[in-house]
């Protein structure tokens, strides 16, 4: 179902959603991240990459899994803490972050289902933004079978127009969503639709980077694992974790307990993001570590993406938002290290 | 003016000398603006090399890497590493040396002087050229930056887009070096620590109010940590593990290490590792700002150190990083230190 | 089990043994659920729960075919262990699983096993000797080959002596000890000198990762082929359920699609564990 809303009109249309919680980049300290509105912008969204992408919203940072507290004959009761299901809604998330849950939910699903996740991920209306112009000049989700006008993992598409946005509703979930506020909406005009068709079709011809020959790099990386290029790659890299909490399809946790009194025992089980880039992510109690170093760590990093994940799910654990190249504070550049690892030699 | 190829003219002798292992400096990719370290061991690495006001990043923080590399090294090459050096950058080298953790003669350091400006905000300079694309920035001869765009080049004043802490430099020509290259010179800084001065001046209640504000917005990705030369403990109170274990450290031991920190990004434990870590580089930060730039969502953590370079200054008369002779503030107890806190 | 896969089943230790003391203690555990419970194949492992310090991933060493407890045994070595290790009978702890695959046994009717074990290494193989002492007659010659660092590190010594009675066992322990009469060696060396036989025979092994070295490559030298060779795989792991991303050797988990492998589908594994 197509229709056009008019941008005017767009802090109305966020109105009729009170029942919801909605989401929209904000900017925040010069940063942008999804956030609860509080006051709709009239001018609709902003055309921005957020610094945390939206998994964030559906695999948070911290969750409680349960409580635990020592009581007396059956030793302990323990109460799940599973989320809520409030209905929500992210507004103005790009192609690349609504494919990244298509990849997680591939994770979180199987034959262990994981109710933290979907609880959350299953309440959420995805509404996504075309990206008419790349929104990060290290952009290349069409080198890892991406688009800048994707539709996959949203409810609605949004596609600017100028003074409207063309909304695309591709789920009965996006449809709900306009028909909450149908009166703002209009039917298209054929132009308004031959215009999009034109604007996706240009701005696949703007995206800055690329990564050509993608497919010939899993085979590649499988007769890589003992060389010495990791360690040359990883010299600069300062083991923090901002290319993997930042990257929407890594999905890489811990789970603590976190103890609020000792006696009577009480606490709570909580998940929180890990990273394989720390040192202590695989050190076994013994000390023994099966990724000792920085080039192991790298290796590890690029093999998942590009090598594992292909072999389990038939896709590469990338979208090409290019957050872990704009972020990483010594420049590491996965295209780069990609590209050198399709082109090298033996 | 520093001129580049002197810098590698000097690059390239110390490696052909054999006198370094290797050469930690800035290259550029083609693709971006932004300097990135590299690490030169042929004259054909070295040509890559390059000085300009995206040279950000602090190279010191590699010589941490170094030592531990050294360690595992079978057998040990003991020459010295080439770093080339900002003036802060070289303040770090001398607290290394100050705590025993390098020796002089670990680094051969190129340094280079900042002359009259420093080195670019990246976030100032993005805002300064919203809707186009920065292919490069130069220093300009007139205290300005010349930033070539897709969309033409622009001059701008270098006080406009210049790193906060450059414009409270007090260090801007190298305070150690094995060979020099620029000017020497000195910046006017009108007001040392006016960054601090500003949030000095709020009531506790709005200061406790903006850095719970700002401190909830960290994600622990510990790029701060990570990037600073400062932080080189092996046991931090922030890991679950203490890396210095061995196979003879006990199951006690490792069990009854304490738990400082939860991982978890709750305000109460970034606000406490956030402290901790200021105070732990209390008499140590040199205020590179690397901390700040690498933070992915822009939390002012310079000024938390700041105000402990500030303490360091107003308590003891102490700056830091300039004296390697000098024992470091934090391991040394002098009869004319303060003791009016002694009731 | 619980729909929820993070939250453990509540069980209750039932008995506690002290199997070595001194530096590398290691203590046995049963355990009975307090509601509920699951069955286990063998080779399969278990999250066990200290409530306030964390889980650890521990194989179920009982037979399957036993259903009054499962038995766990410990090696303490960090925060959750050592917990584990103050435990009494009567103390209550969390459970989740089964996790993991199994050893094929049922692939493995009529043919002779031989066990191959070092230290704690004897646990995640002793659910499969238990299940074939237990069914008699579905397999050929059992064979247990078995050593320490030294006899004070020997787990299971009451077992142990009684299995003597029903199957061959071989001890030996790294250096010689005034009472020690069976062999002086590394497990590697004795499987040599025993020269067990290839010919329809299974050989599973499991220990320190040196020991389990020495010990395929001492069943290759006795022409063992690598399909006849099994052993167990361990990591660090934290949800047991393939998601946390950490357990992984190559594409594959080991909490999920391990930890039994054959040699056959190890040797092929990037050496990351």
């Amino acid at each position: 179902m197509d229709k056009i809303l008019a941008k005017n009109d767009f802090a109305r249309w966020l109105e009729a959603l009170a029942s919801y919680r909605l989401y929209a980049p904000q900017n925040k300290d010069d940063v942008w991240t999804y956030e609860l509105i509080e006051s709709p912008d009239s001018r609709g969204l902003a055309d921005v990459m957020t610094a945390v992408p939206a998994k964030k919203i559906v695999f948070p940072q911290r969750e409680e899994l349960f409580a635990f507290e020592e009581g007396d004959e059956a030793g302990y009761a323990l109460s799940e803490l599973l989320p809520g299901e409030k209905p929500t809604v992210i507004f103005g998330l790009r192609p690349c972050e609504a494919k990244a849950v298509i990849l997680t939910d591939l994770v979180f699903g199987g034959e262990f289902v994981d109710e933290y996740y979907w609880k959350r991920r299953n309440a959420v209306t995805f509404v996504g933004l075309a990206c008419l112009k790349p929104p990060s000049p290290n952009c290349f989700c069409l080198s890892v079978n991406g688009s800048p006008h994707g539709t996959e993992g949203l409810d609605i598409l949004l596609t600017d127009l100028g003074d409207t946005y063309y909304v695309e509703s591709l789920t009965e979930k996006g449809e709900k969503l306009v028909k909450a506020a149908s009166d703002l909406f209009a039917d298209p005009k054929p132009d308004e639709r031959t215009r999009v068709m034109r604007l996706h079709g240009e701005s696949e011809k703007k995206l800055r980077r690329s990564l050509s020959r993608i497919e010939d790099v899993p085979e590649k990386l499988k007769g890589m694992f003992d060389s010495p290029f990791w360690d040359a790659e990883s010299m600069s890299c300062i083991r923090c974790g901002i290319c993997t909490y930042l990257c929407p399809t890594c999905h890489c946790f811990d789970i603590n307990d976190e103890v609020e009194s000792s006696s009577p025992l009480q606490g709570r089980r909580v998940r929180t993001w890990d990273t394989c880039q720390f040192p202590d992510f695989t050190m076994h109690s013994s000390g023994h570590n099966p990724r000792p170093d920085k080039a192991a760590r790298l290796r590890q990093r690029i093999n998942h993406k590009f090598q594992y994940f292909v072999e389990v799910w038939q896709n590469y654990q990338c979208t090409g938002c290019g957050r872990c190249i704009t972020l990483c504070p010594v420049g590491i550049d996965i295209i780069n290290v990609v590209e050198k690892v399709r082109d090298h030699a033996g | 003016m520093v001129n580049i190829e002197d810098l590698k003219a000097e690059a390239k002798r110390i490696l052909k000398g054999g006198n370094v292992k290797y050469i930690i400096g800035y290259e550029r990719p083609s693709n971006a603006w932004k300097a990135n370290p590299v690490f030169a061991r042929t004259p054909e690495d070295v040509d890559r090399l390059v000085w300009d006001p995206s040279c950000i990043h602090n190279l010191v923080r590699f010589v941490v890497d170094e030592k531990r590399r050294k360690a595992k090294e079978k057998p040990v090459d003991s020459r010295p590493i080439g770093v080339v050096v900002k003036g802060c950058d070289s303040r770090g080298i001398v607290v290394l040396i100050q705590e025993k953790f390098i020796e002089r003669m670990d680094v051969f350091l190129i340094g280079v002087s900042c002359e009259s400006t420093g080195v670019v905000d990246e976030r100032k300079l993005a805002k300064k050229t919203v809707g186009t694309t920065v292919l490069k920035v130069k220093f300009g001869e007139r205290m300005n930056y010349v930033v070539t765009t897709e969309d033409g080049i622009l001059d701008i004043p270098a006080a406009d887009i210049i790193a906060d802490r450059c414009l409270e430099c007090i260090a801007s020509f190298p305070v150690v070096s094995d060979h020099l290259l620029g000017e020497k010179s000195k910046r006017d800084v009108p007001k040392p620590f006016q960054s601090v001065e500003k949030m000095e001046s709020l009531p506790t209640k709005g200061k406790w109010d903006f850095w719970e504000d700002q401190l909830r917005k960290c994600v622990r990705c510990y790029a701060c940590r990570s990037v600073c030369p400062m932080c080189y403990c092996d046991e931090c109170v922030v890991d679950t593990i203490n890396f210095a274990v061995t196979p003879e450290t006990t199951a006690e031991e490792k069990a009854q290490r304490i738990k400082w920190l939860e991982k978890s990004p709750a305000d109460s434990e970034n606000i406490f590792y956030h402290l901790v870590r200021a105070i732990h580089l209390a008499g140590r930060c040199i205020d590179c700002g690397e901390c700040e730039r690498a933070c992915p969502v822009n939390i002012p953590l310079r000024m938390l150190n700041k105000k402990m370079e500030k303490e360091a200054k107003e308590l003891f008369g102490y700056d830091v990083g300039f004296d390697a002779e000098k024992p470091a503030l934090m391991s040394c107890y002098l009869d004319g230190d303060p003791g009016d806190f002694i009731r | 089990m619980p729909a929820n896969v993070y939250l453990p089943l509540l069980a209750k230790v039932i008995s506690v043994k002290e199997e070595v003391g001194g530096a590398r203690e290691i203590k046995t555990f049963r355990t009975q659920f307090l509601n509920g419970g699951f069955t286990h194949k063998c080779g399969q492992c278990a999250m066990l729960s200290m409530f306030g310090r964390g889980e650890s991933m521990i194989s179920i060493s009982s037979s399957p075919l036993v259903k009054d407890y499962l038995q766990f045994s410990i090696l303490k070595t960090g925060r959750v262990t050592t917990a584990i290790h103050d435990l009494e009978v009567g103390s209550v702890i969390g459970i989740r699983g089964p996790y993991g695959n199994a050893f094929p046994i049922d692939a493995w009717n009529g043919k002779n096993i031989l066990f191959a074990g070092g230290g704690i290494g004897l646990a995640p193989i002793w659910s499969v000797l238990q299940t074939a002492l237990l069914r008699k007659g579905d397999f050929g010659e059992l064979t247990l080959i078995y050593g320490a660092r030294t006899s004070q590190d020997i787990v299971f010594k009451d077992e142990l002596a009684d299995l003597r009675k029903t199957m061959a066992v071989h001890l030996s322990i790294d250096v010689a000890e005034p009472e020690w009469k069976e062999f002086v060696g590394f497990v590697a060396q004795n499987v040599l000198d025993k020269k067990p036989s290839p010919a329809n025979t299974i050989a599973i092994t499991c220990g320190p990762p040196i020991m389990i070295k020495t010990v395929i490559k001492a069943l290759k030298d006795l022409k063992f082929e690598d399909d006849q060779i099994f052993t167990t795989v361990e990591n660090k792991m934290k949800c047991g359920i393939g998601k946390c991303g950490r357990c992984n050797i190559g594409r594959y988990y080991v909490c999920k699609d391990g930890p039994v492998y054959s040699w056959a589908d190890l040797k092929k594994l990037p050496q990351e564990y």
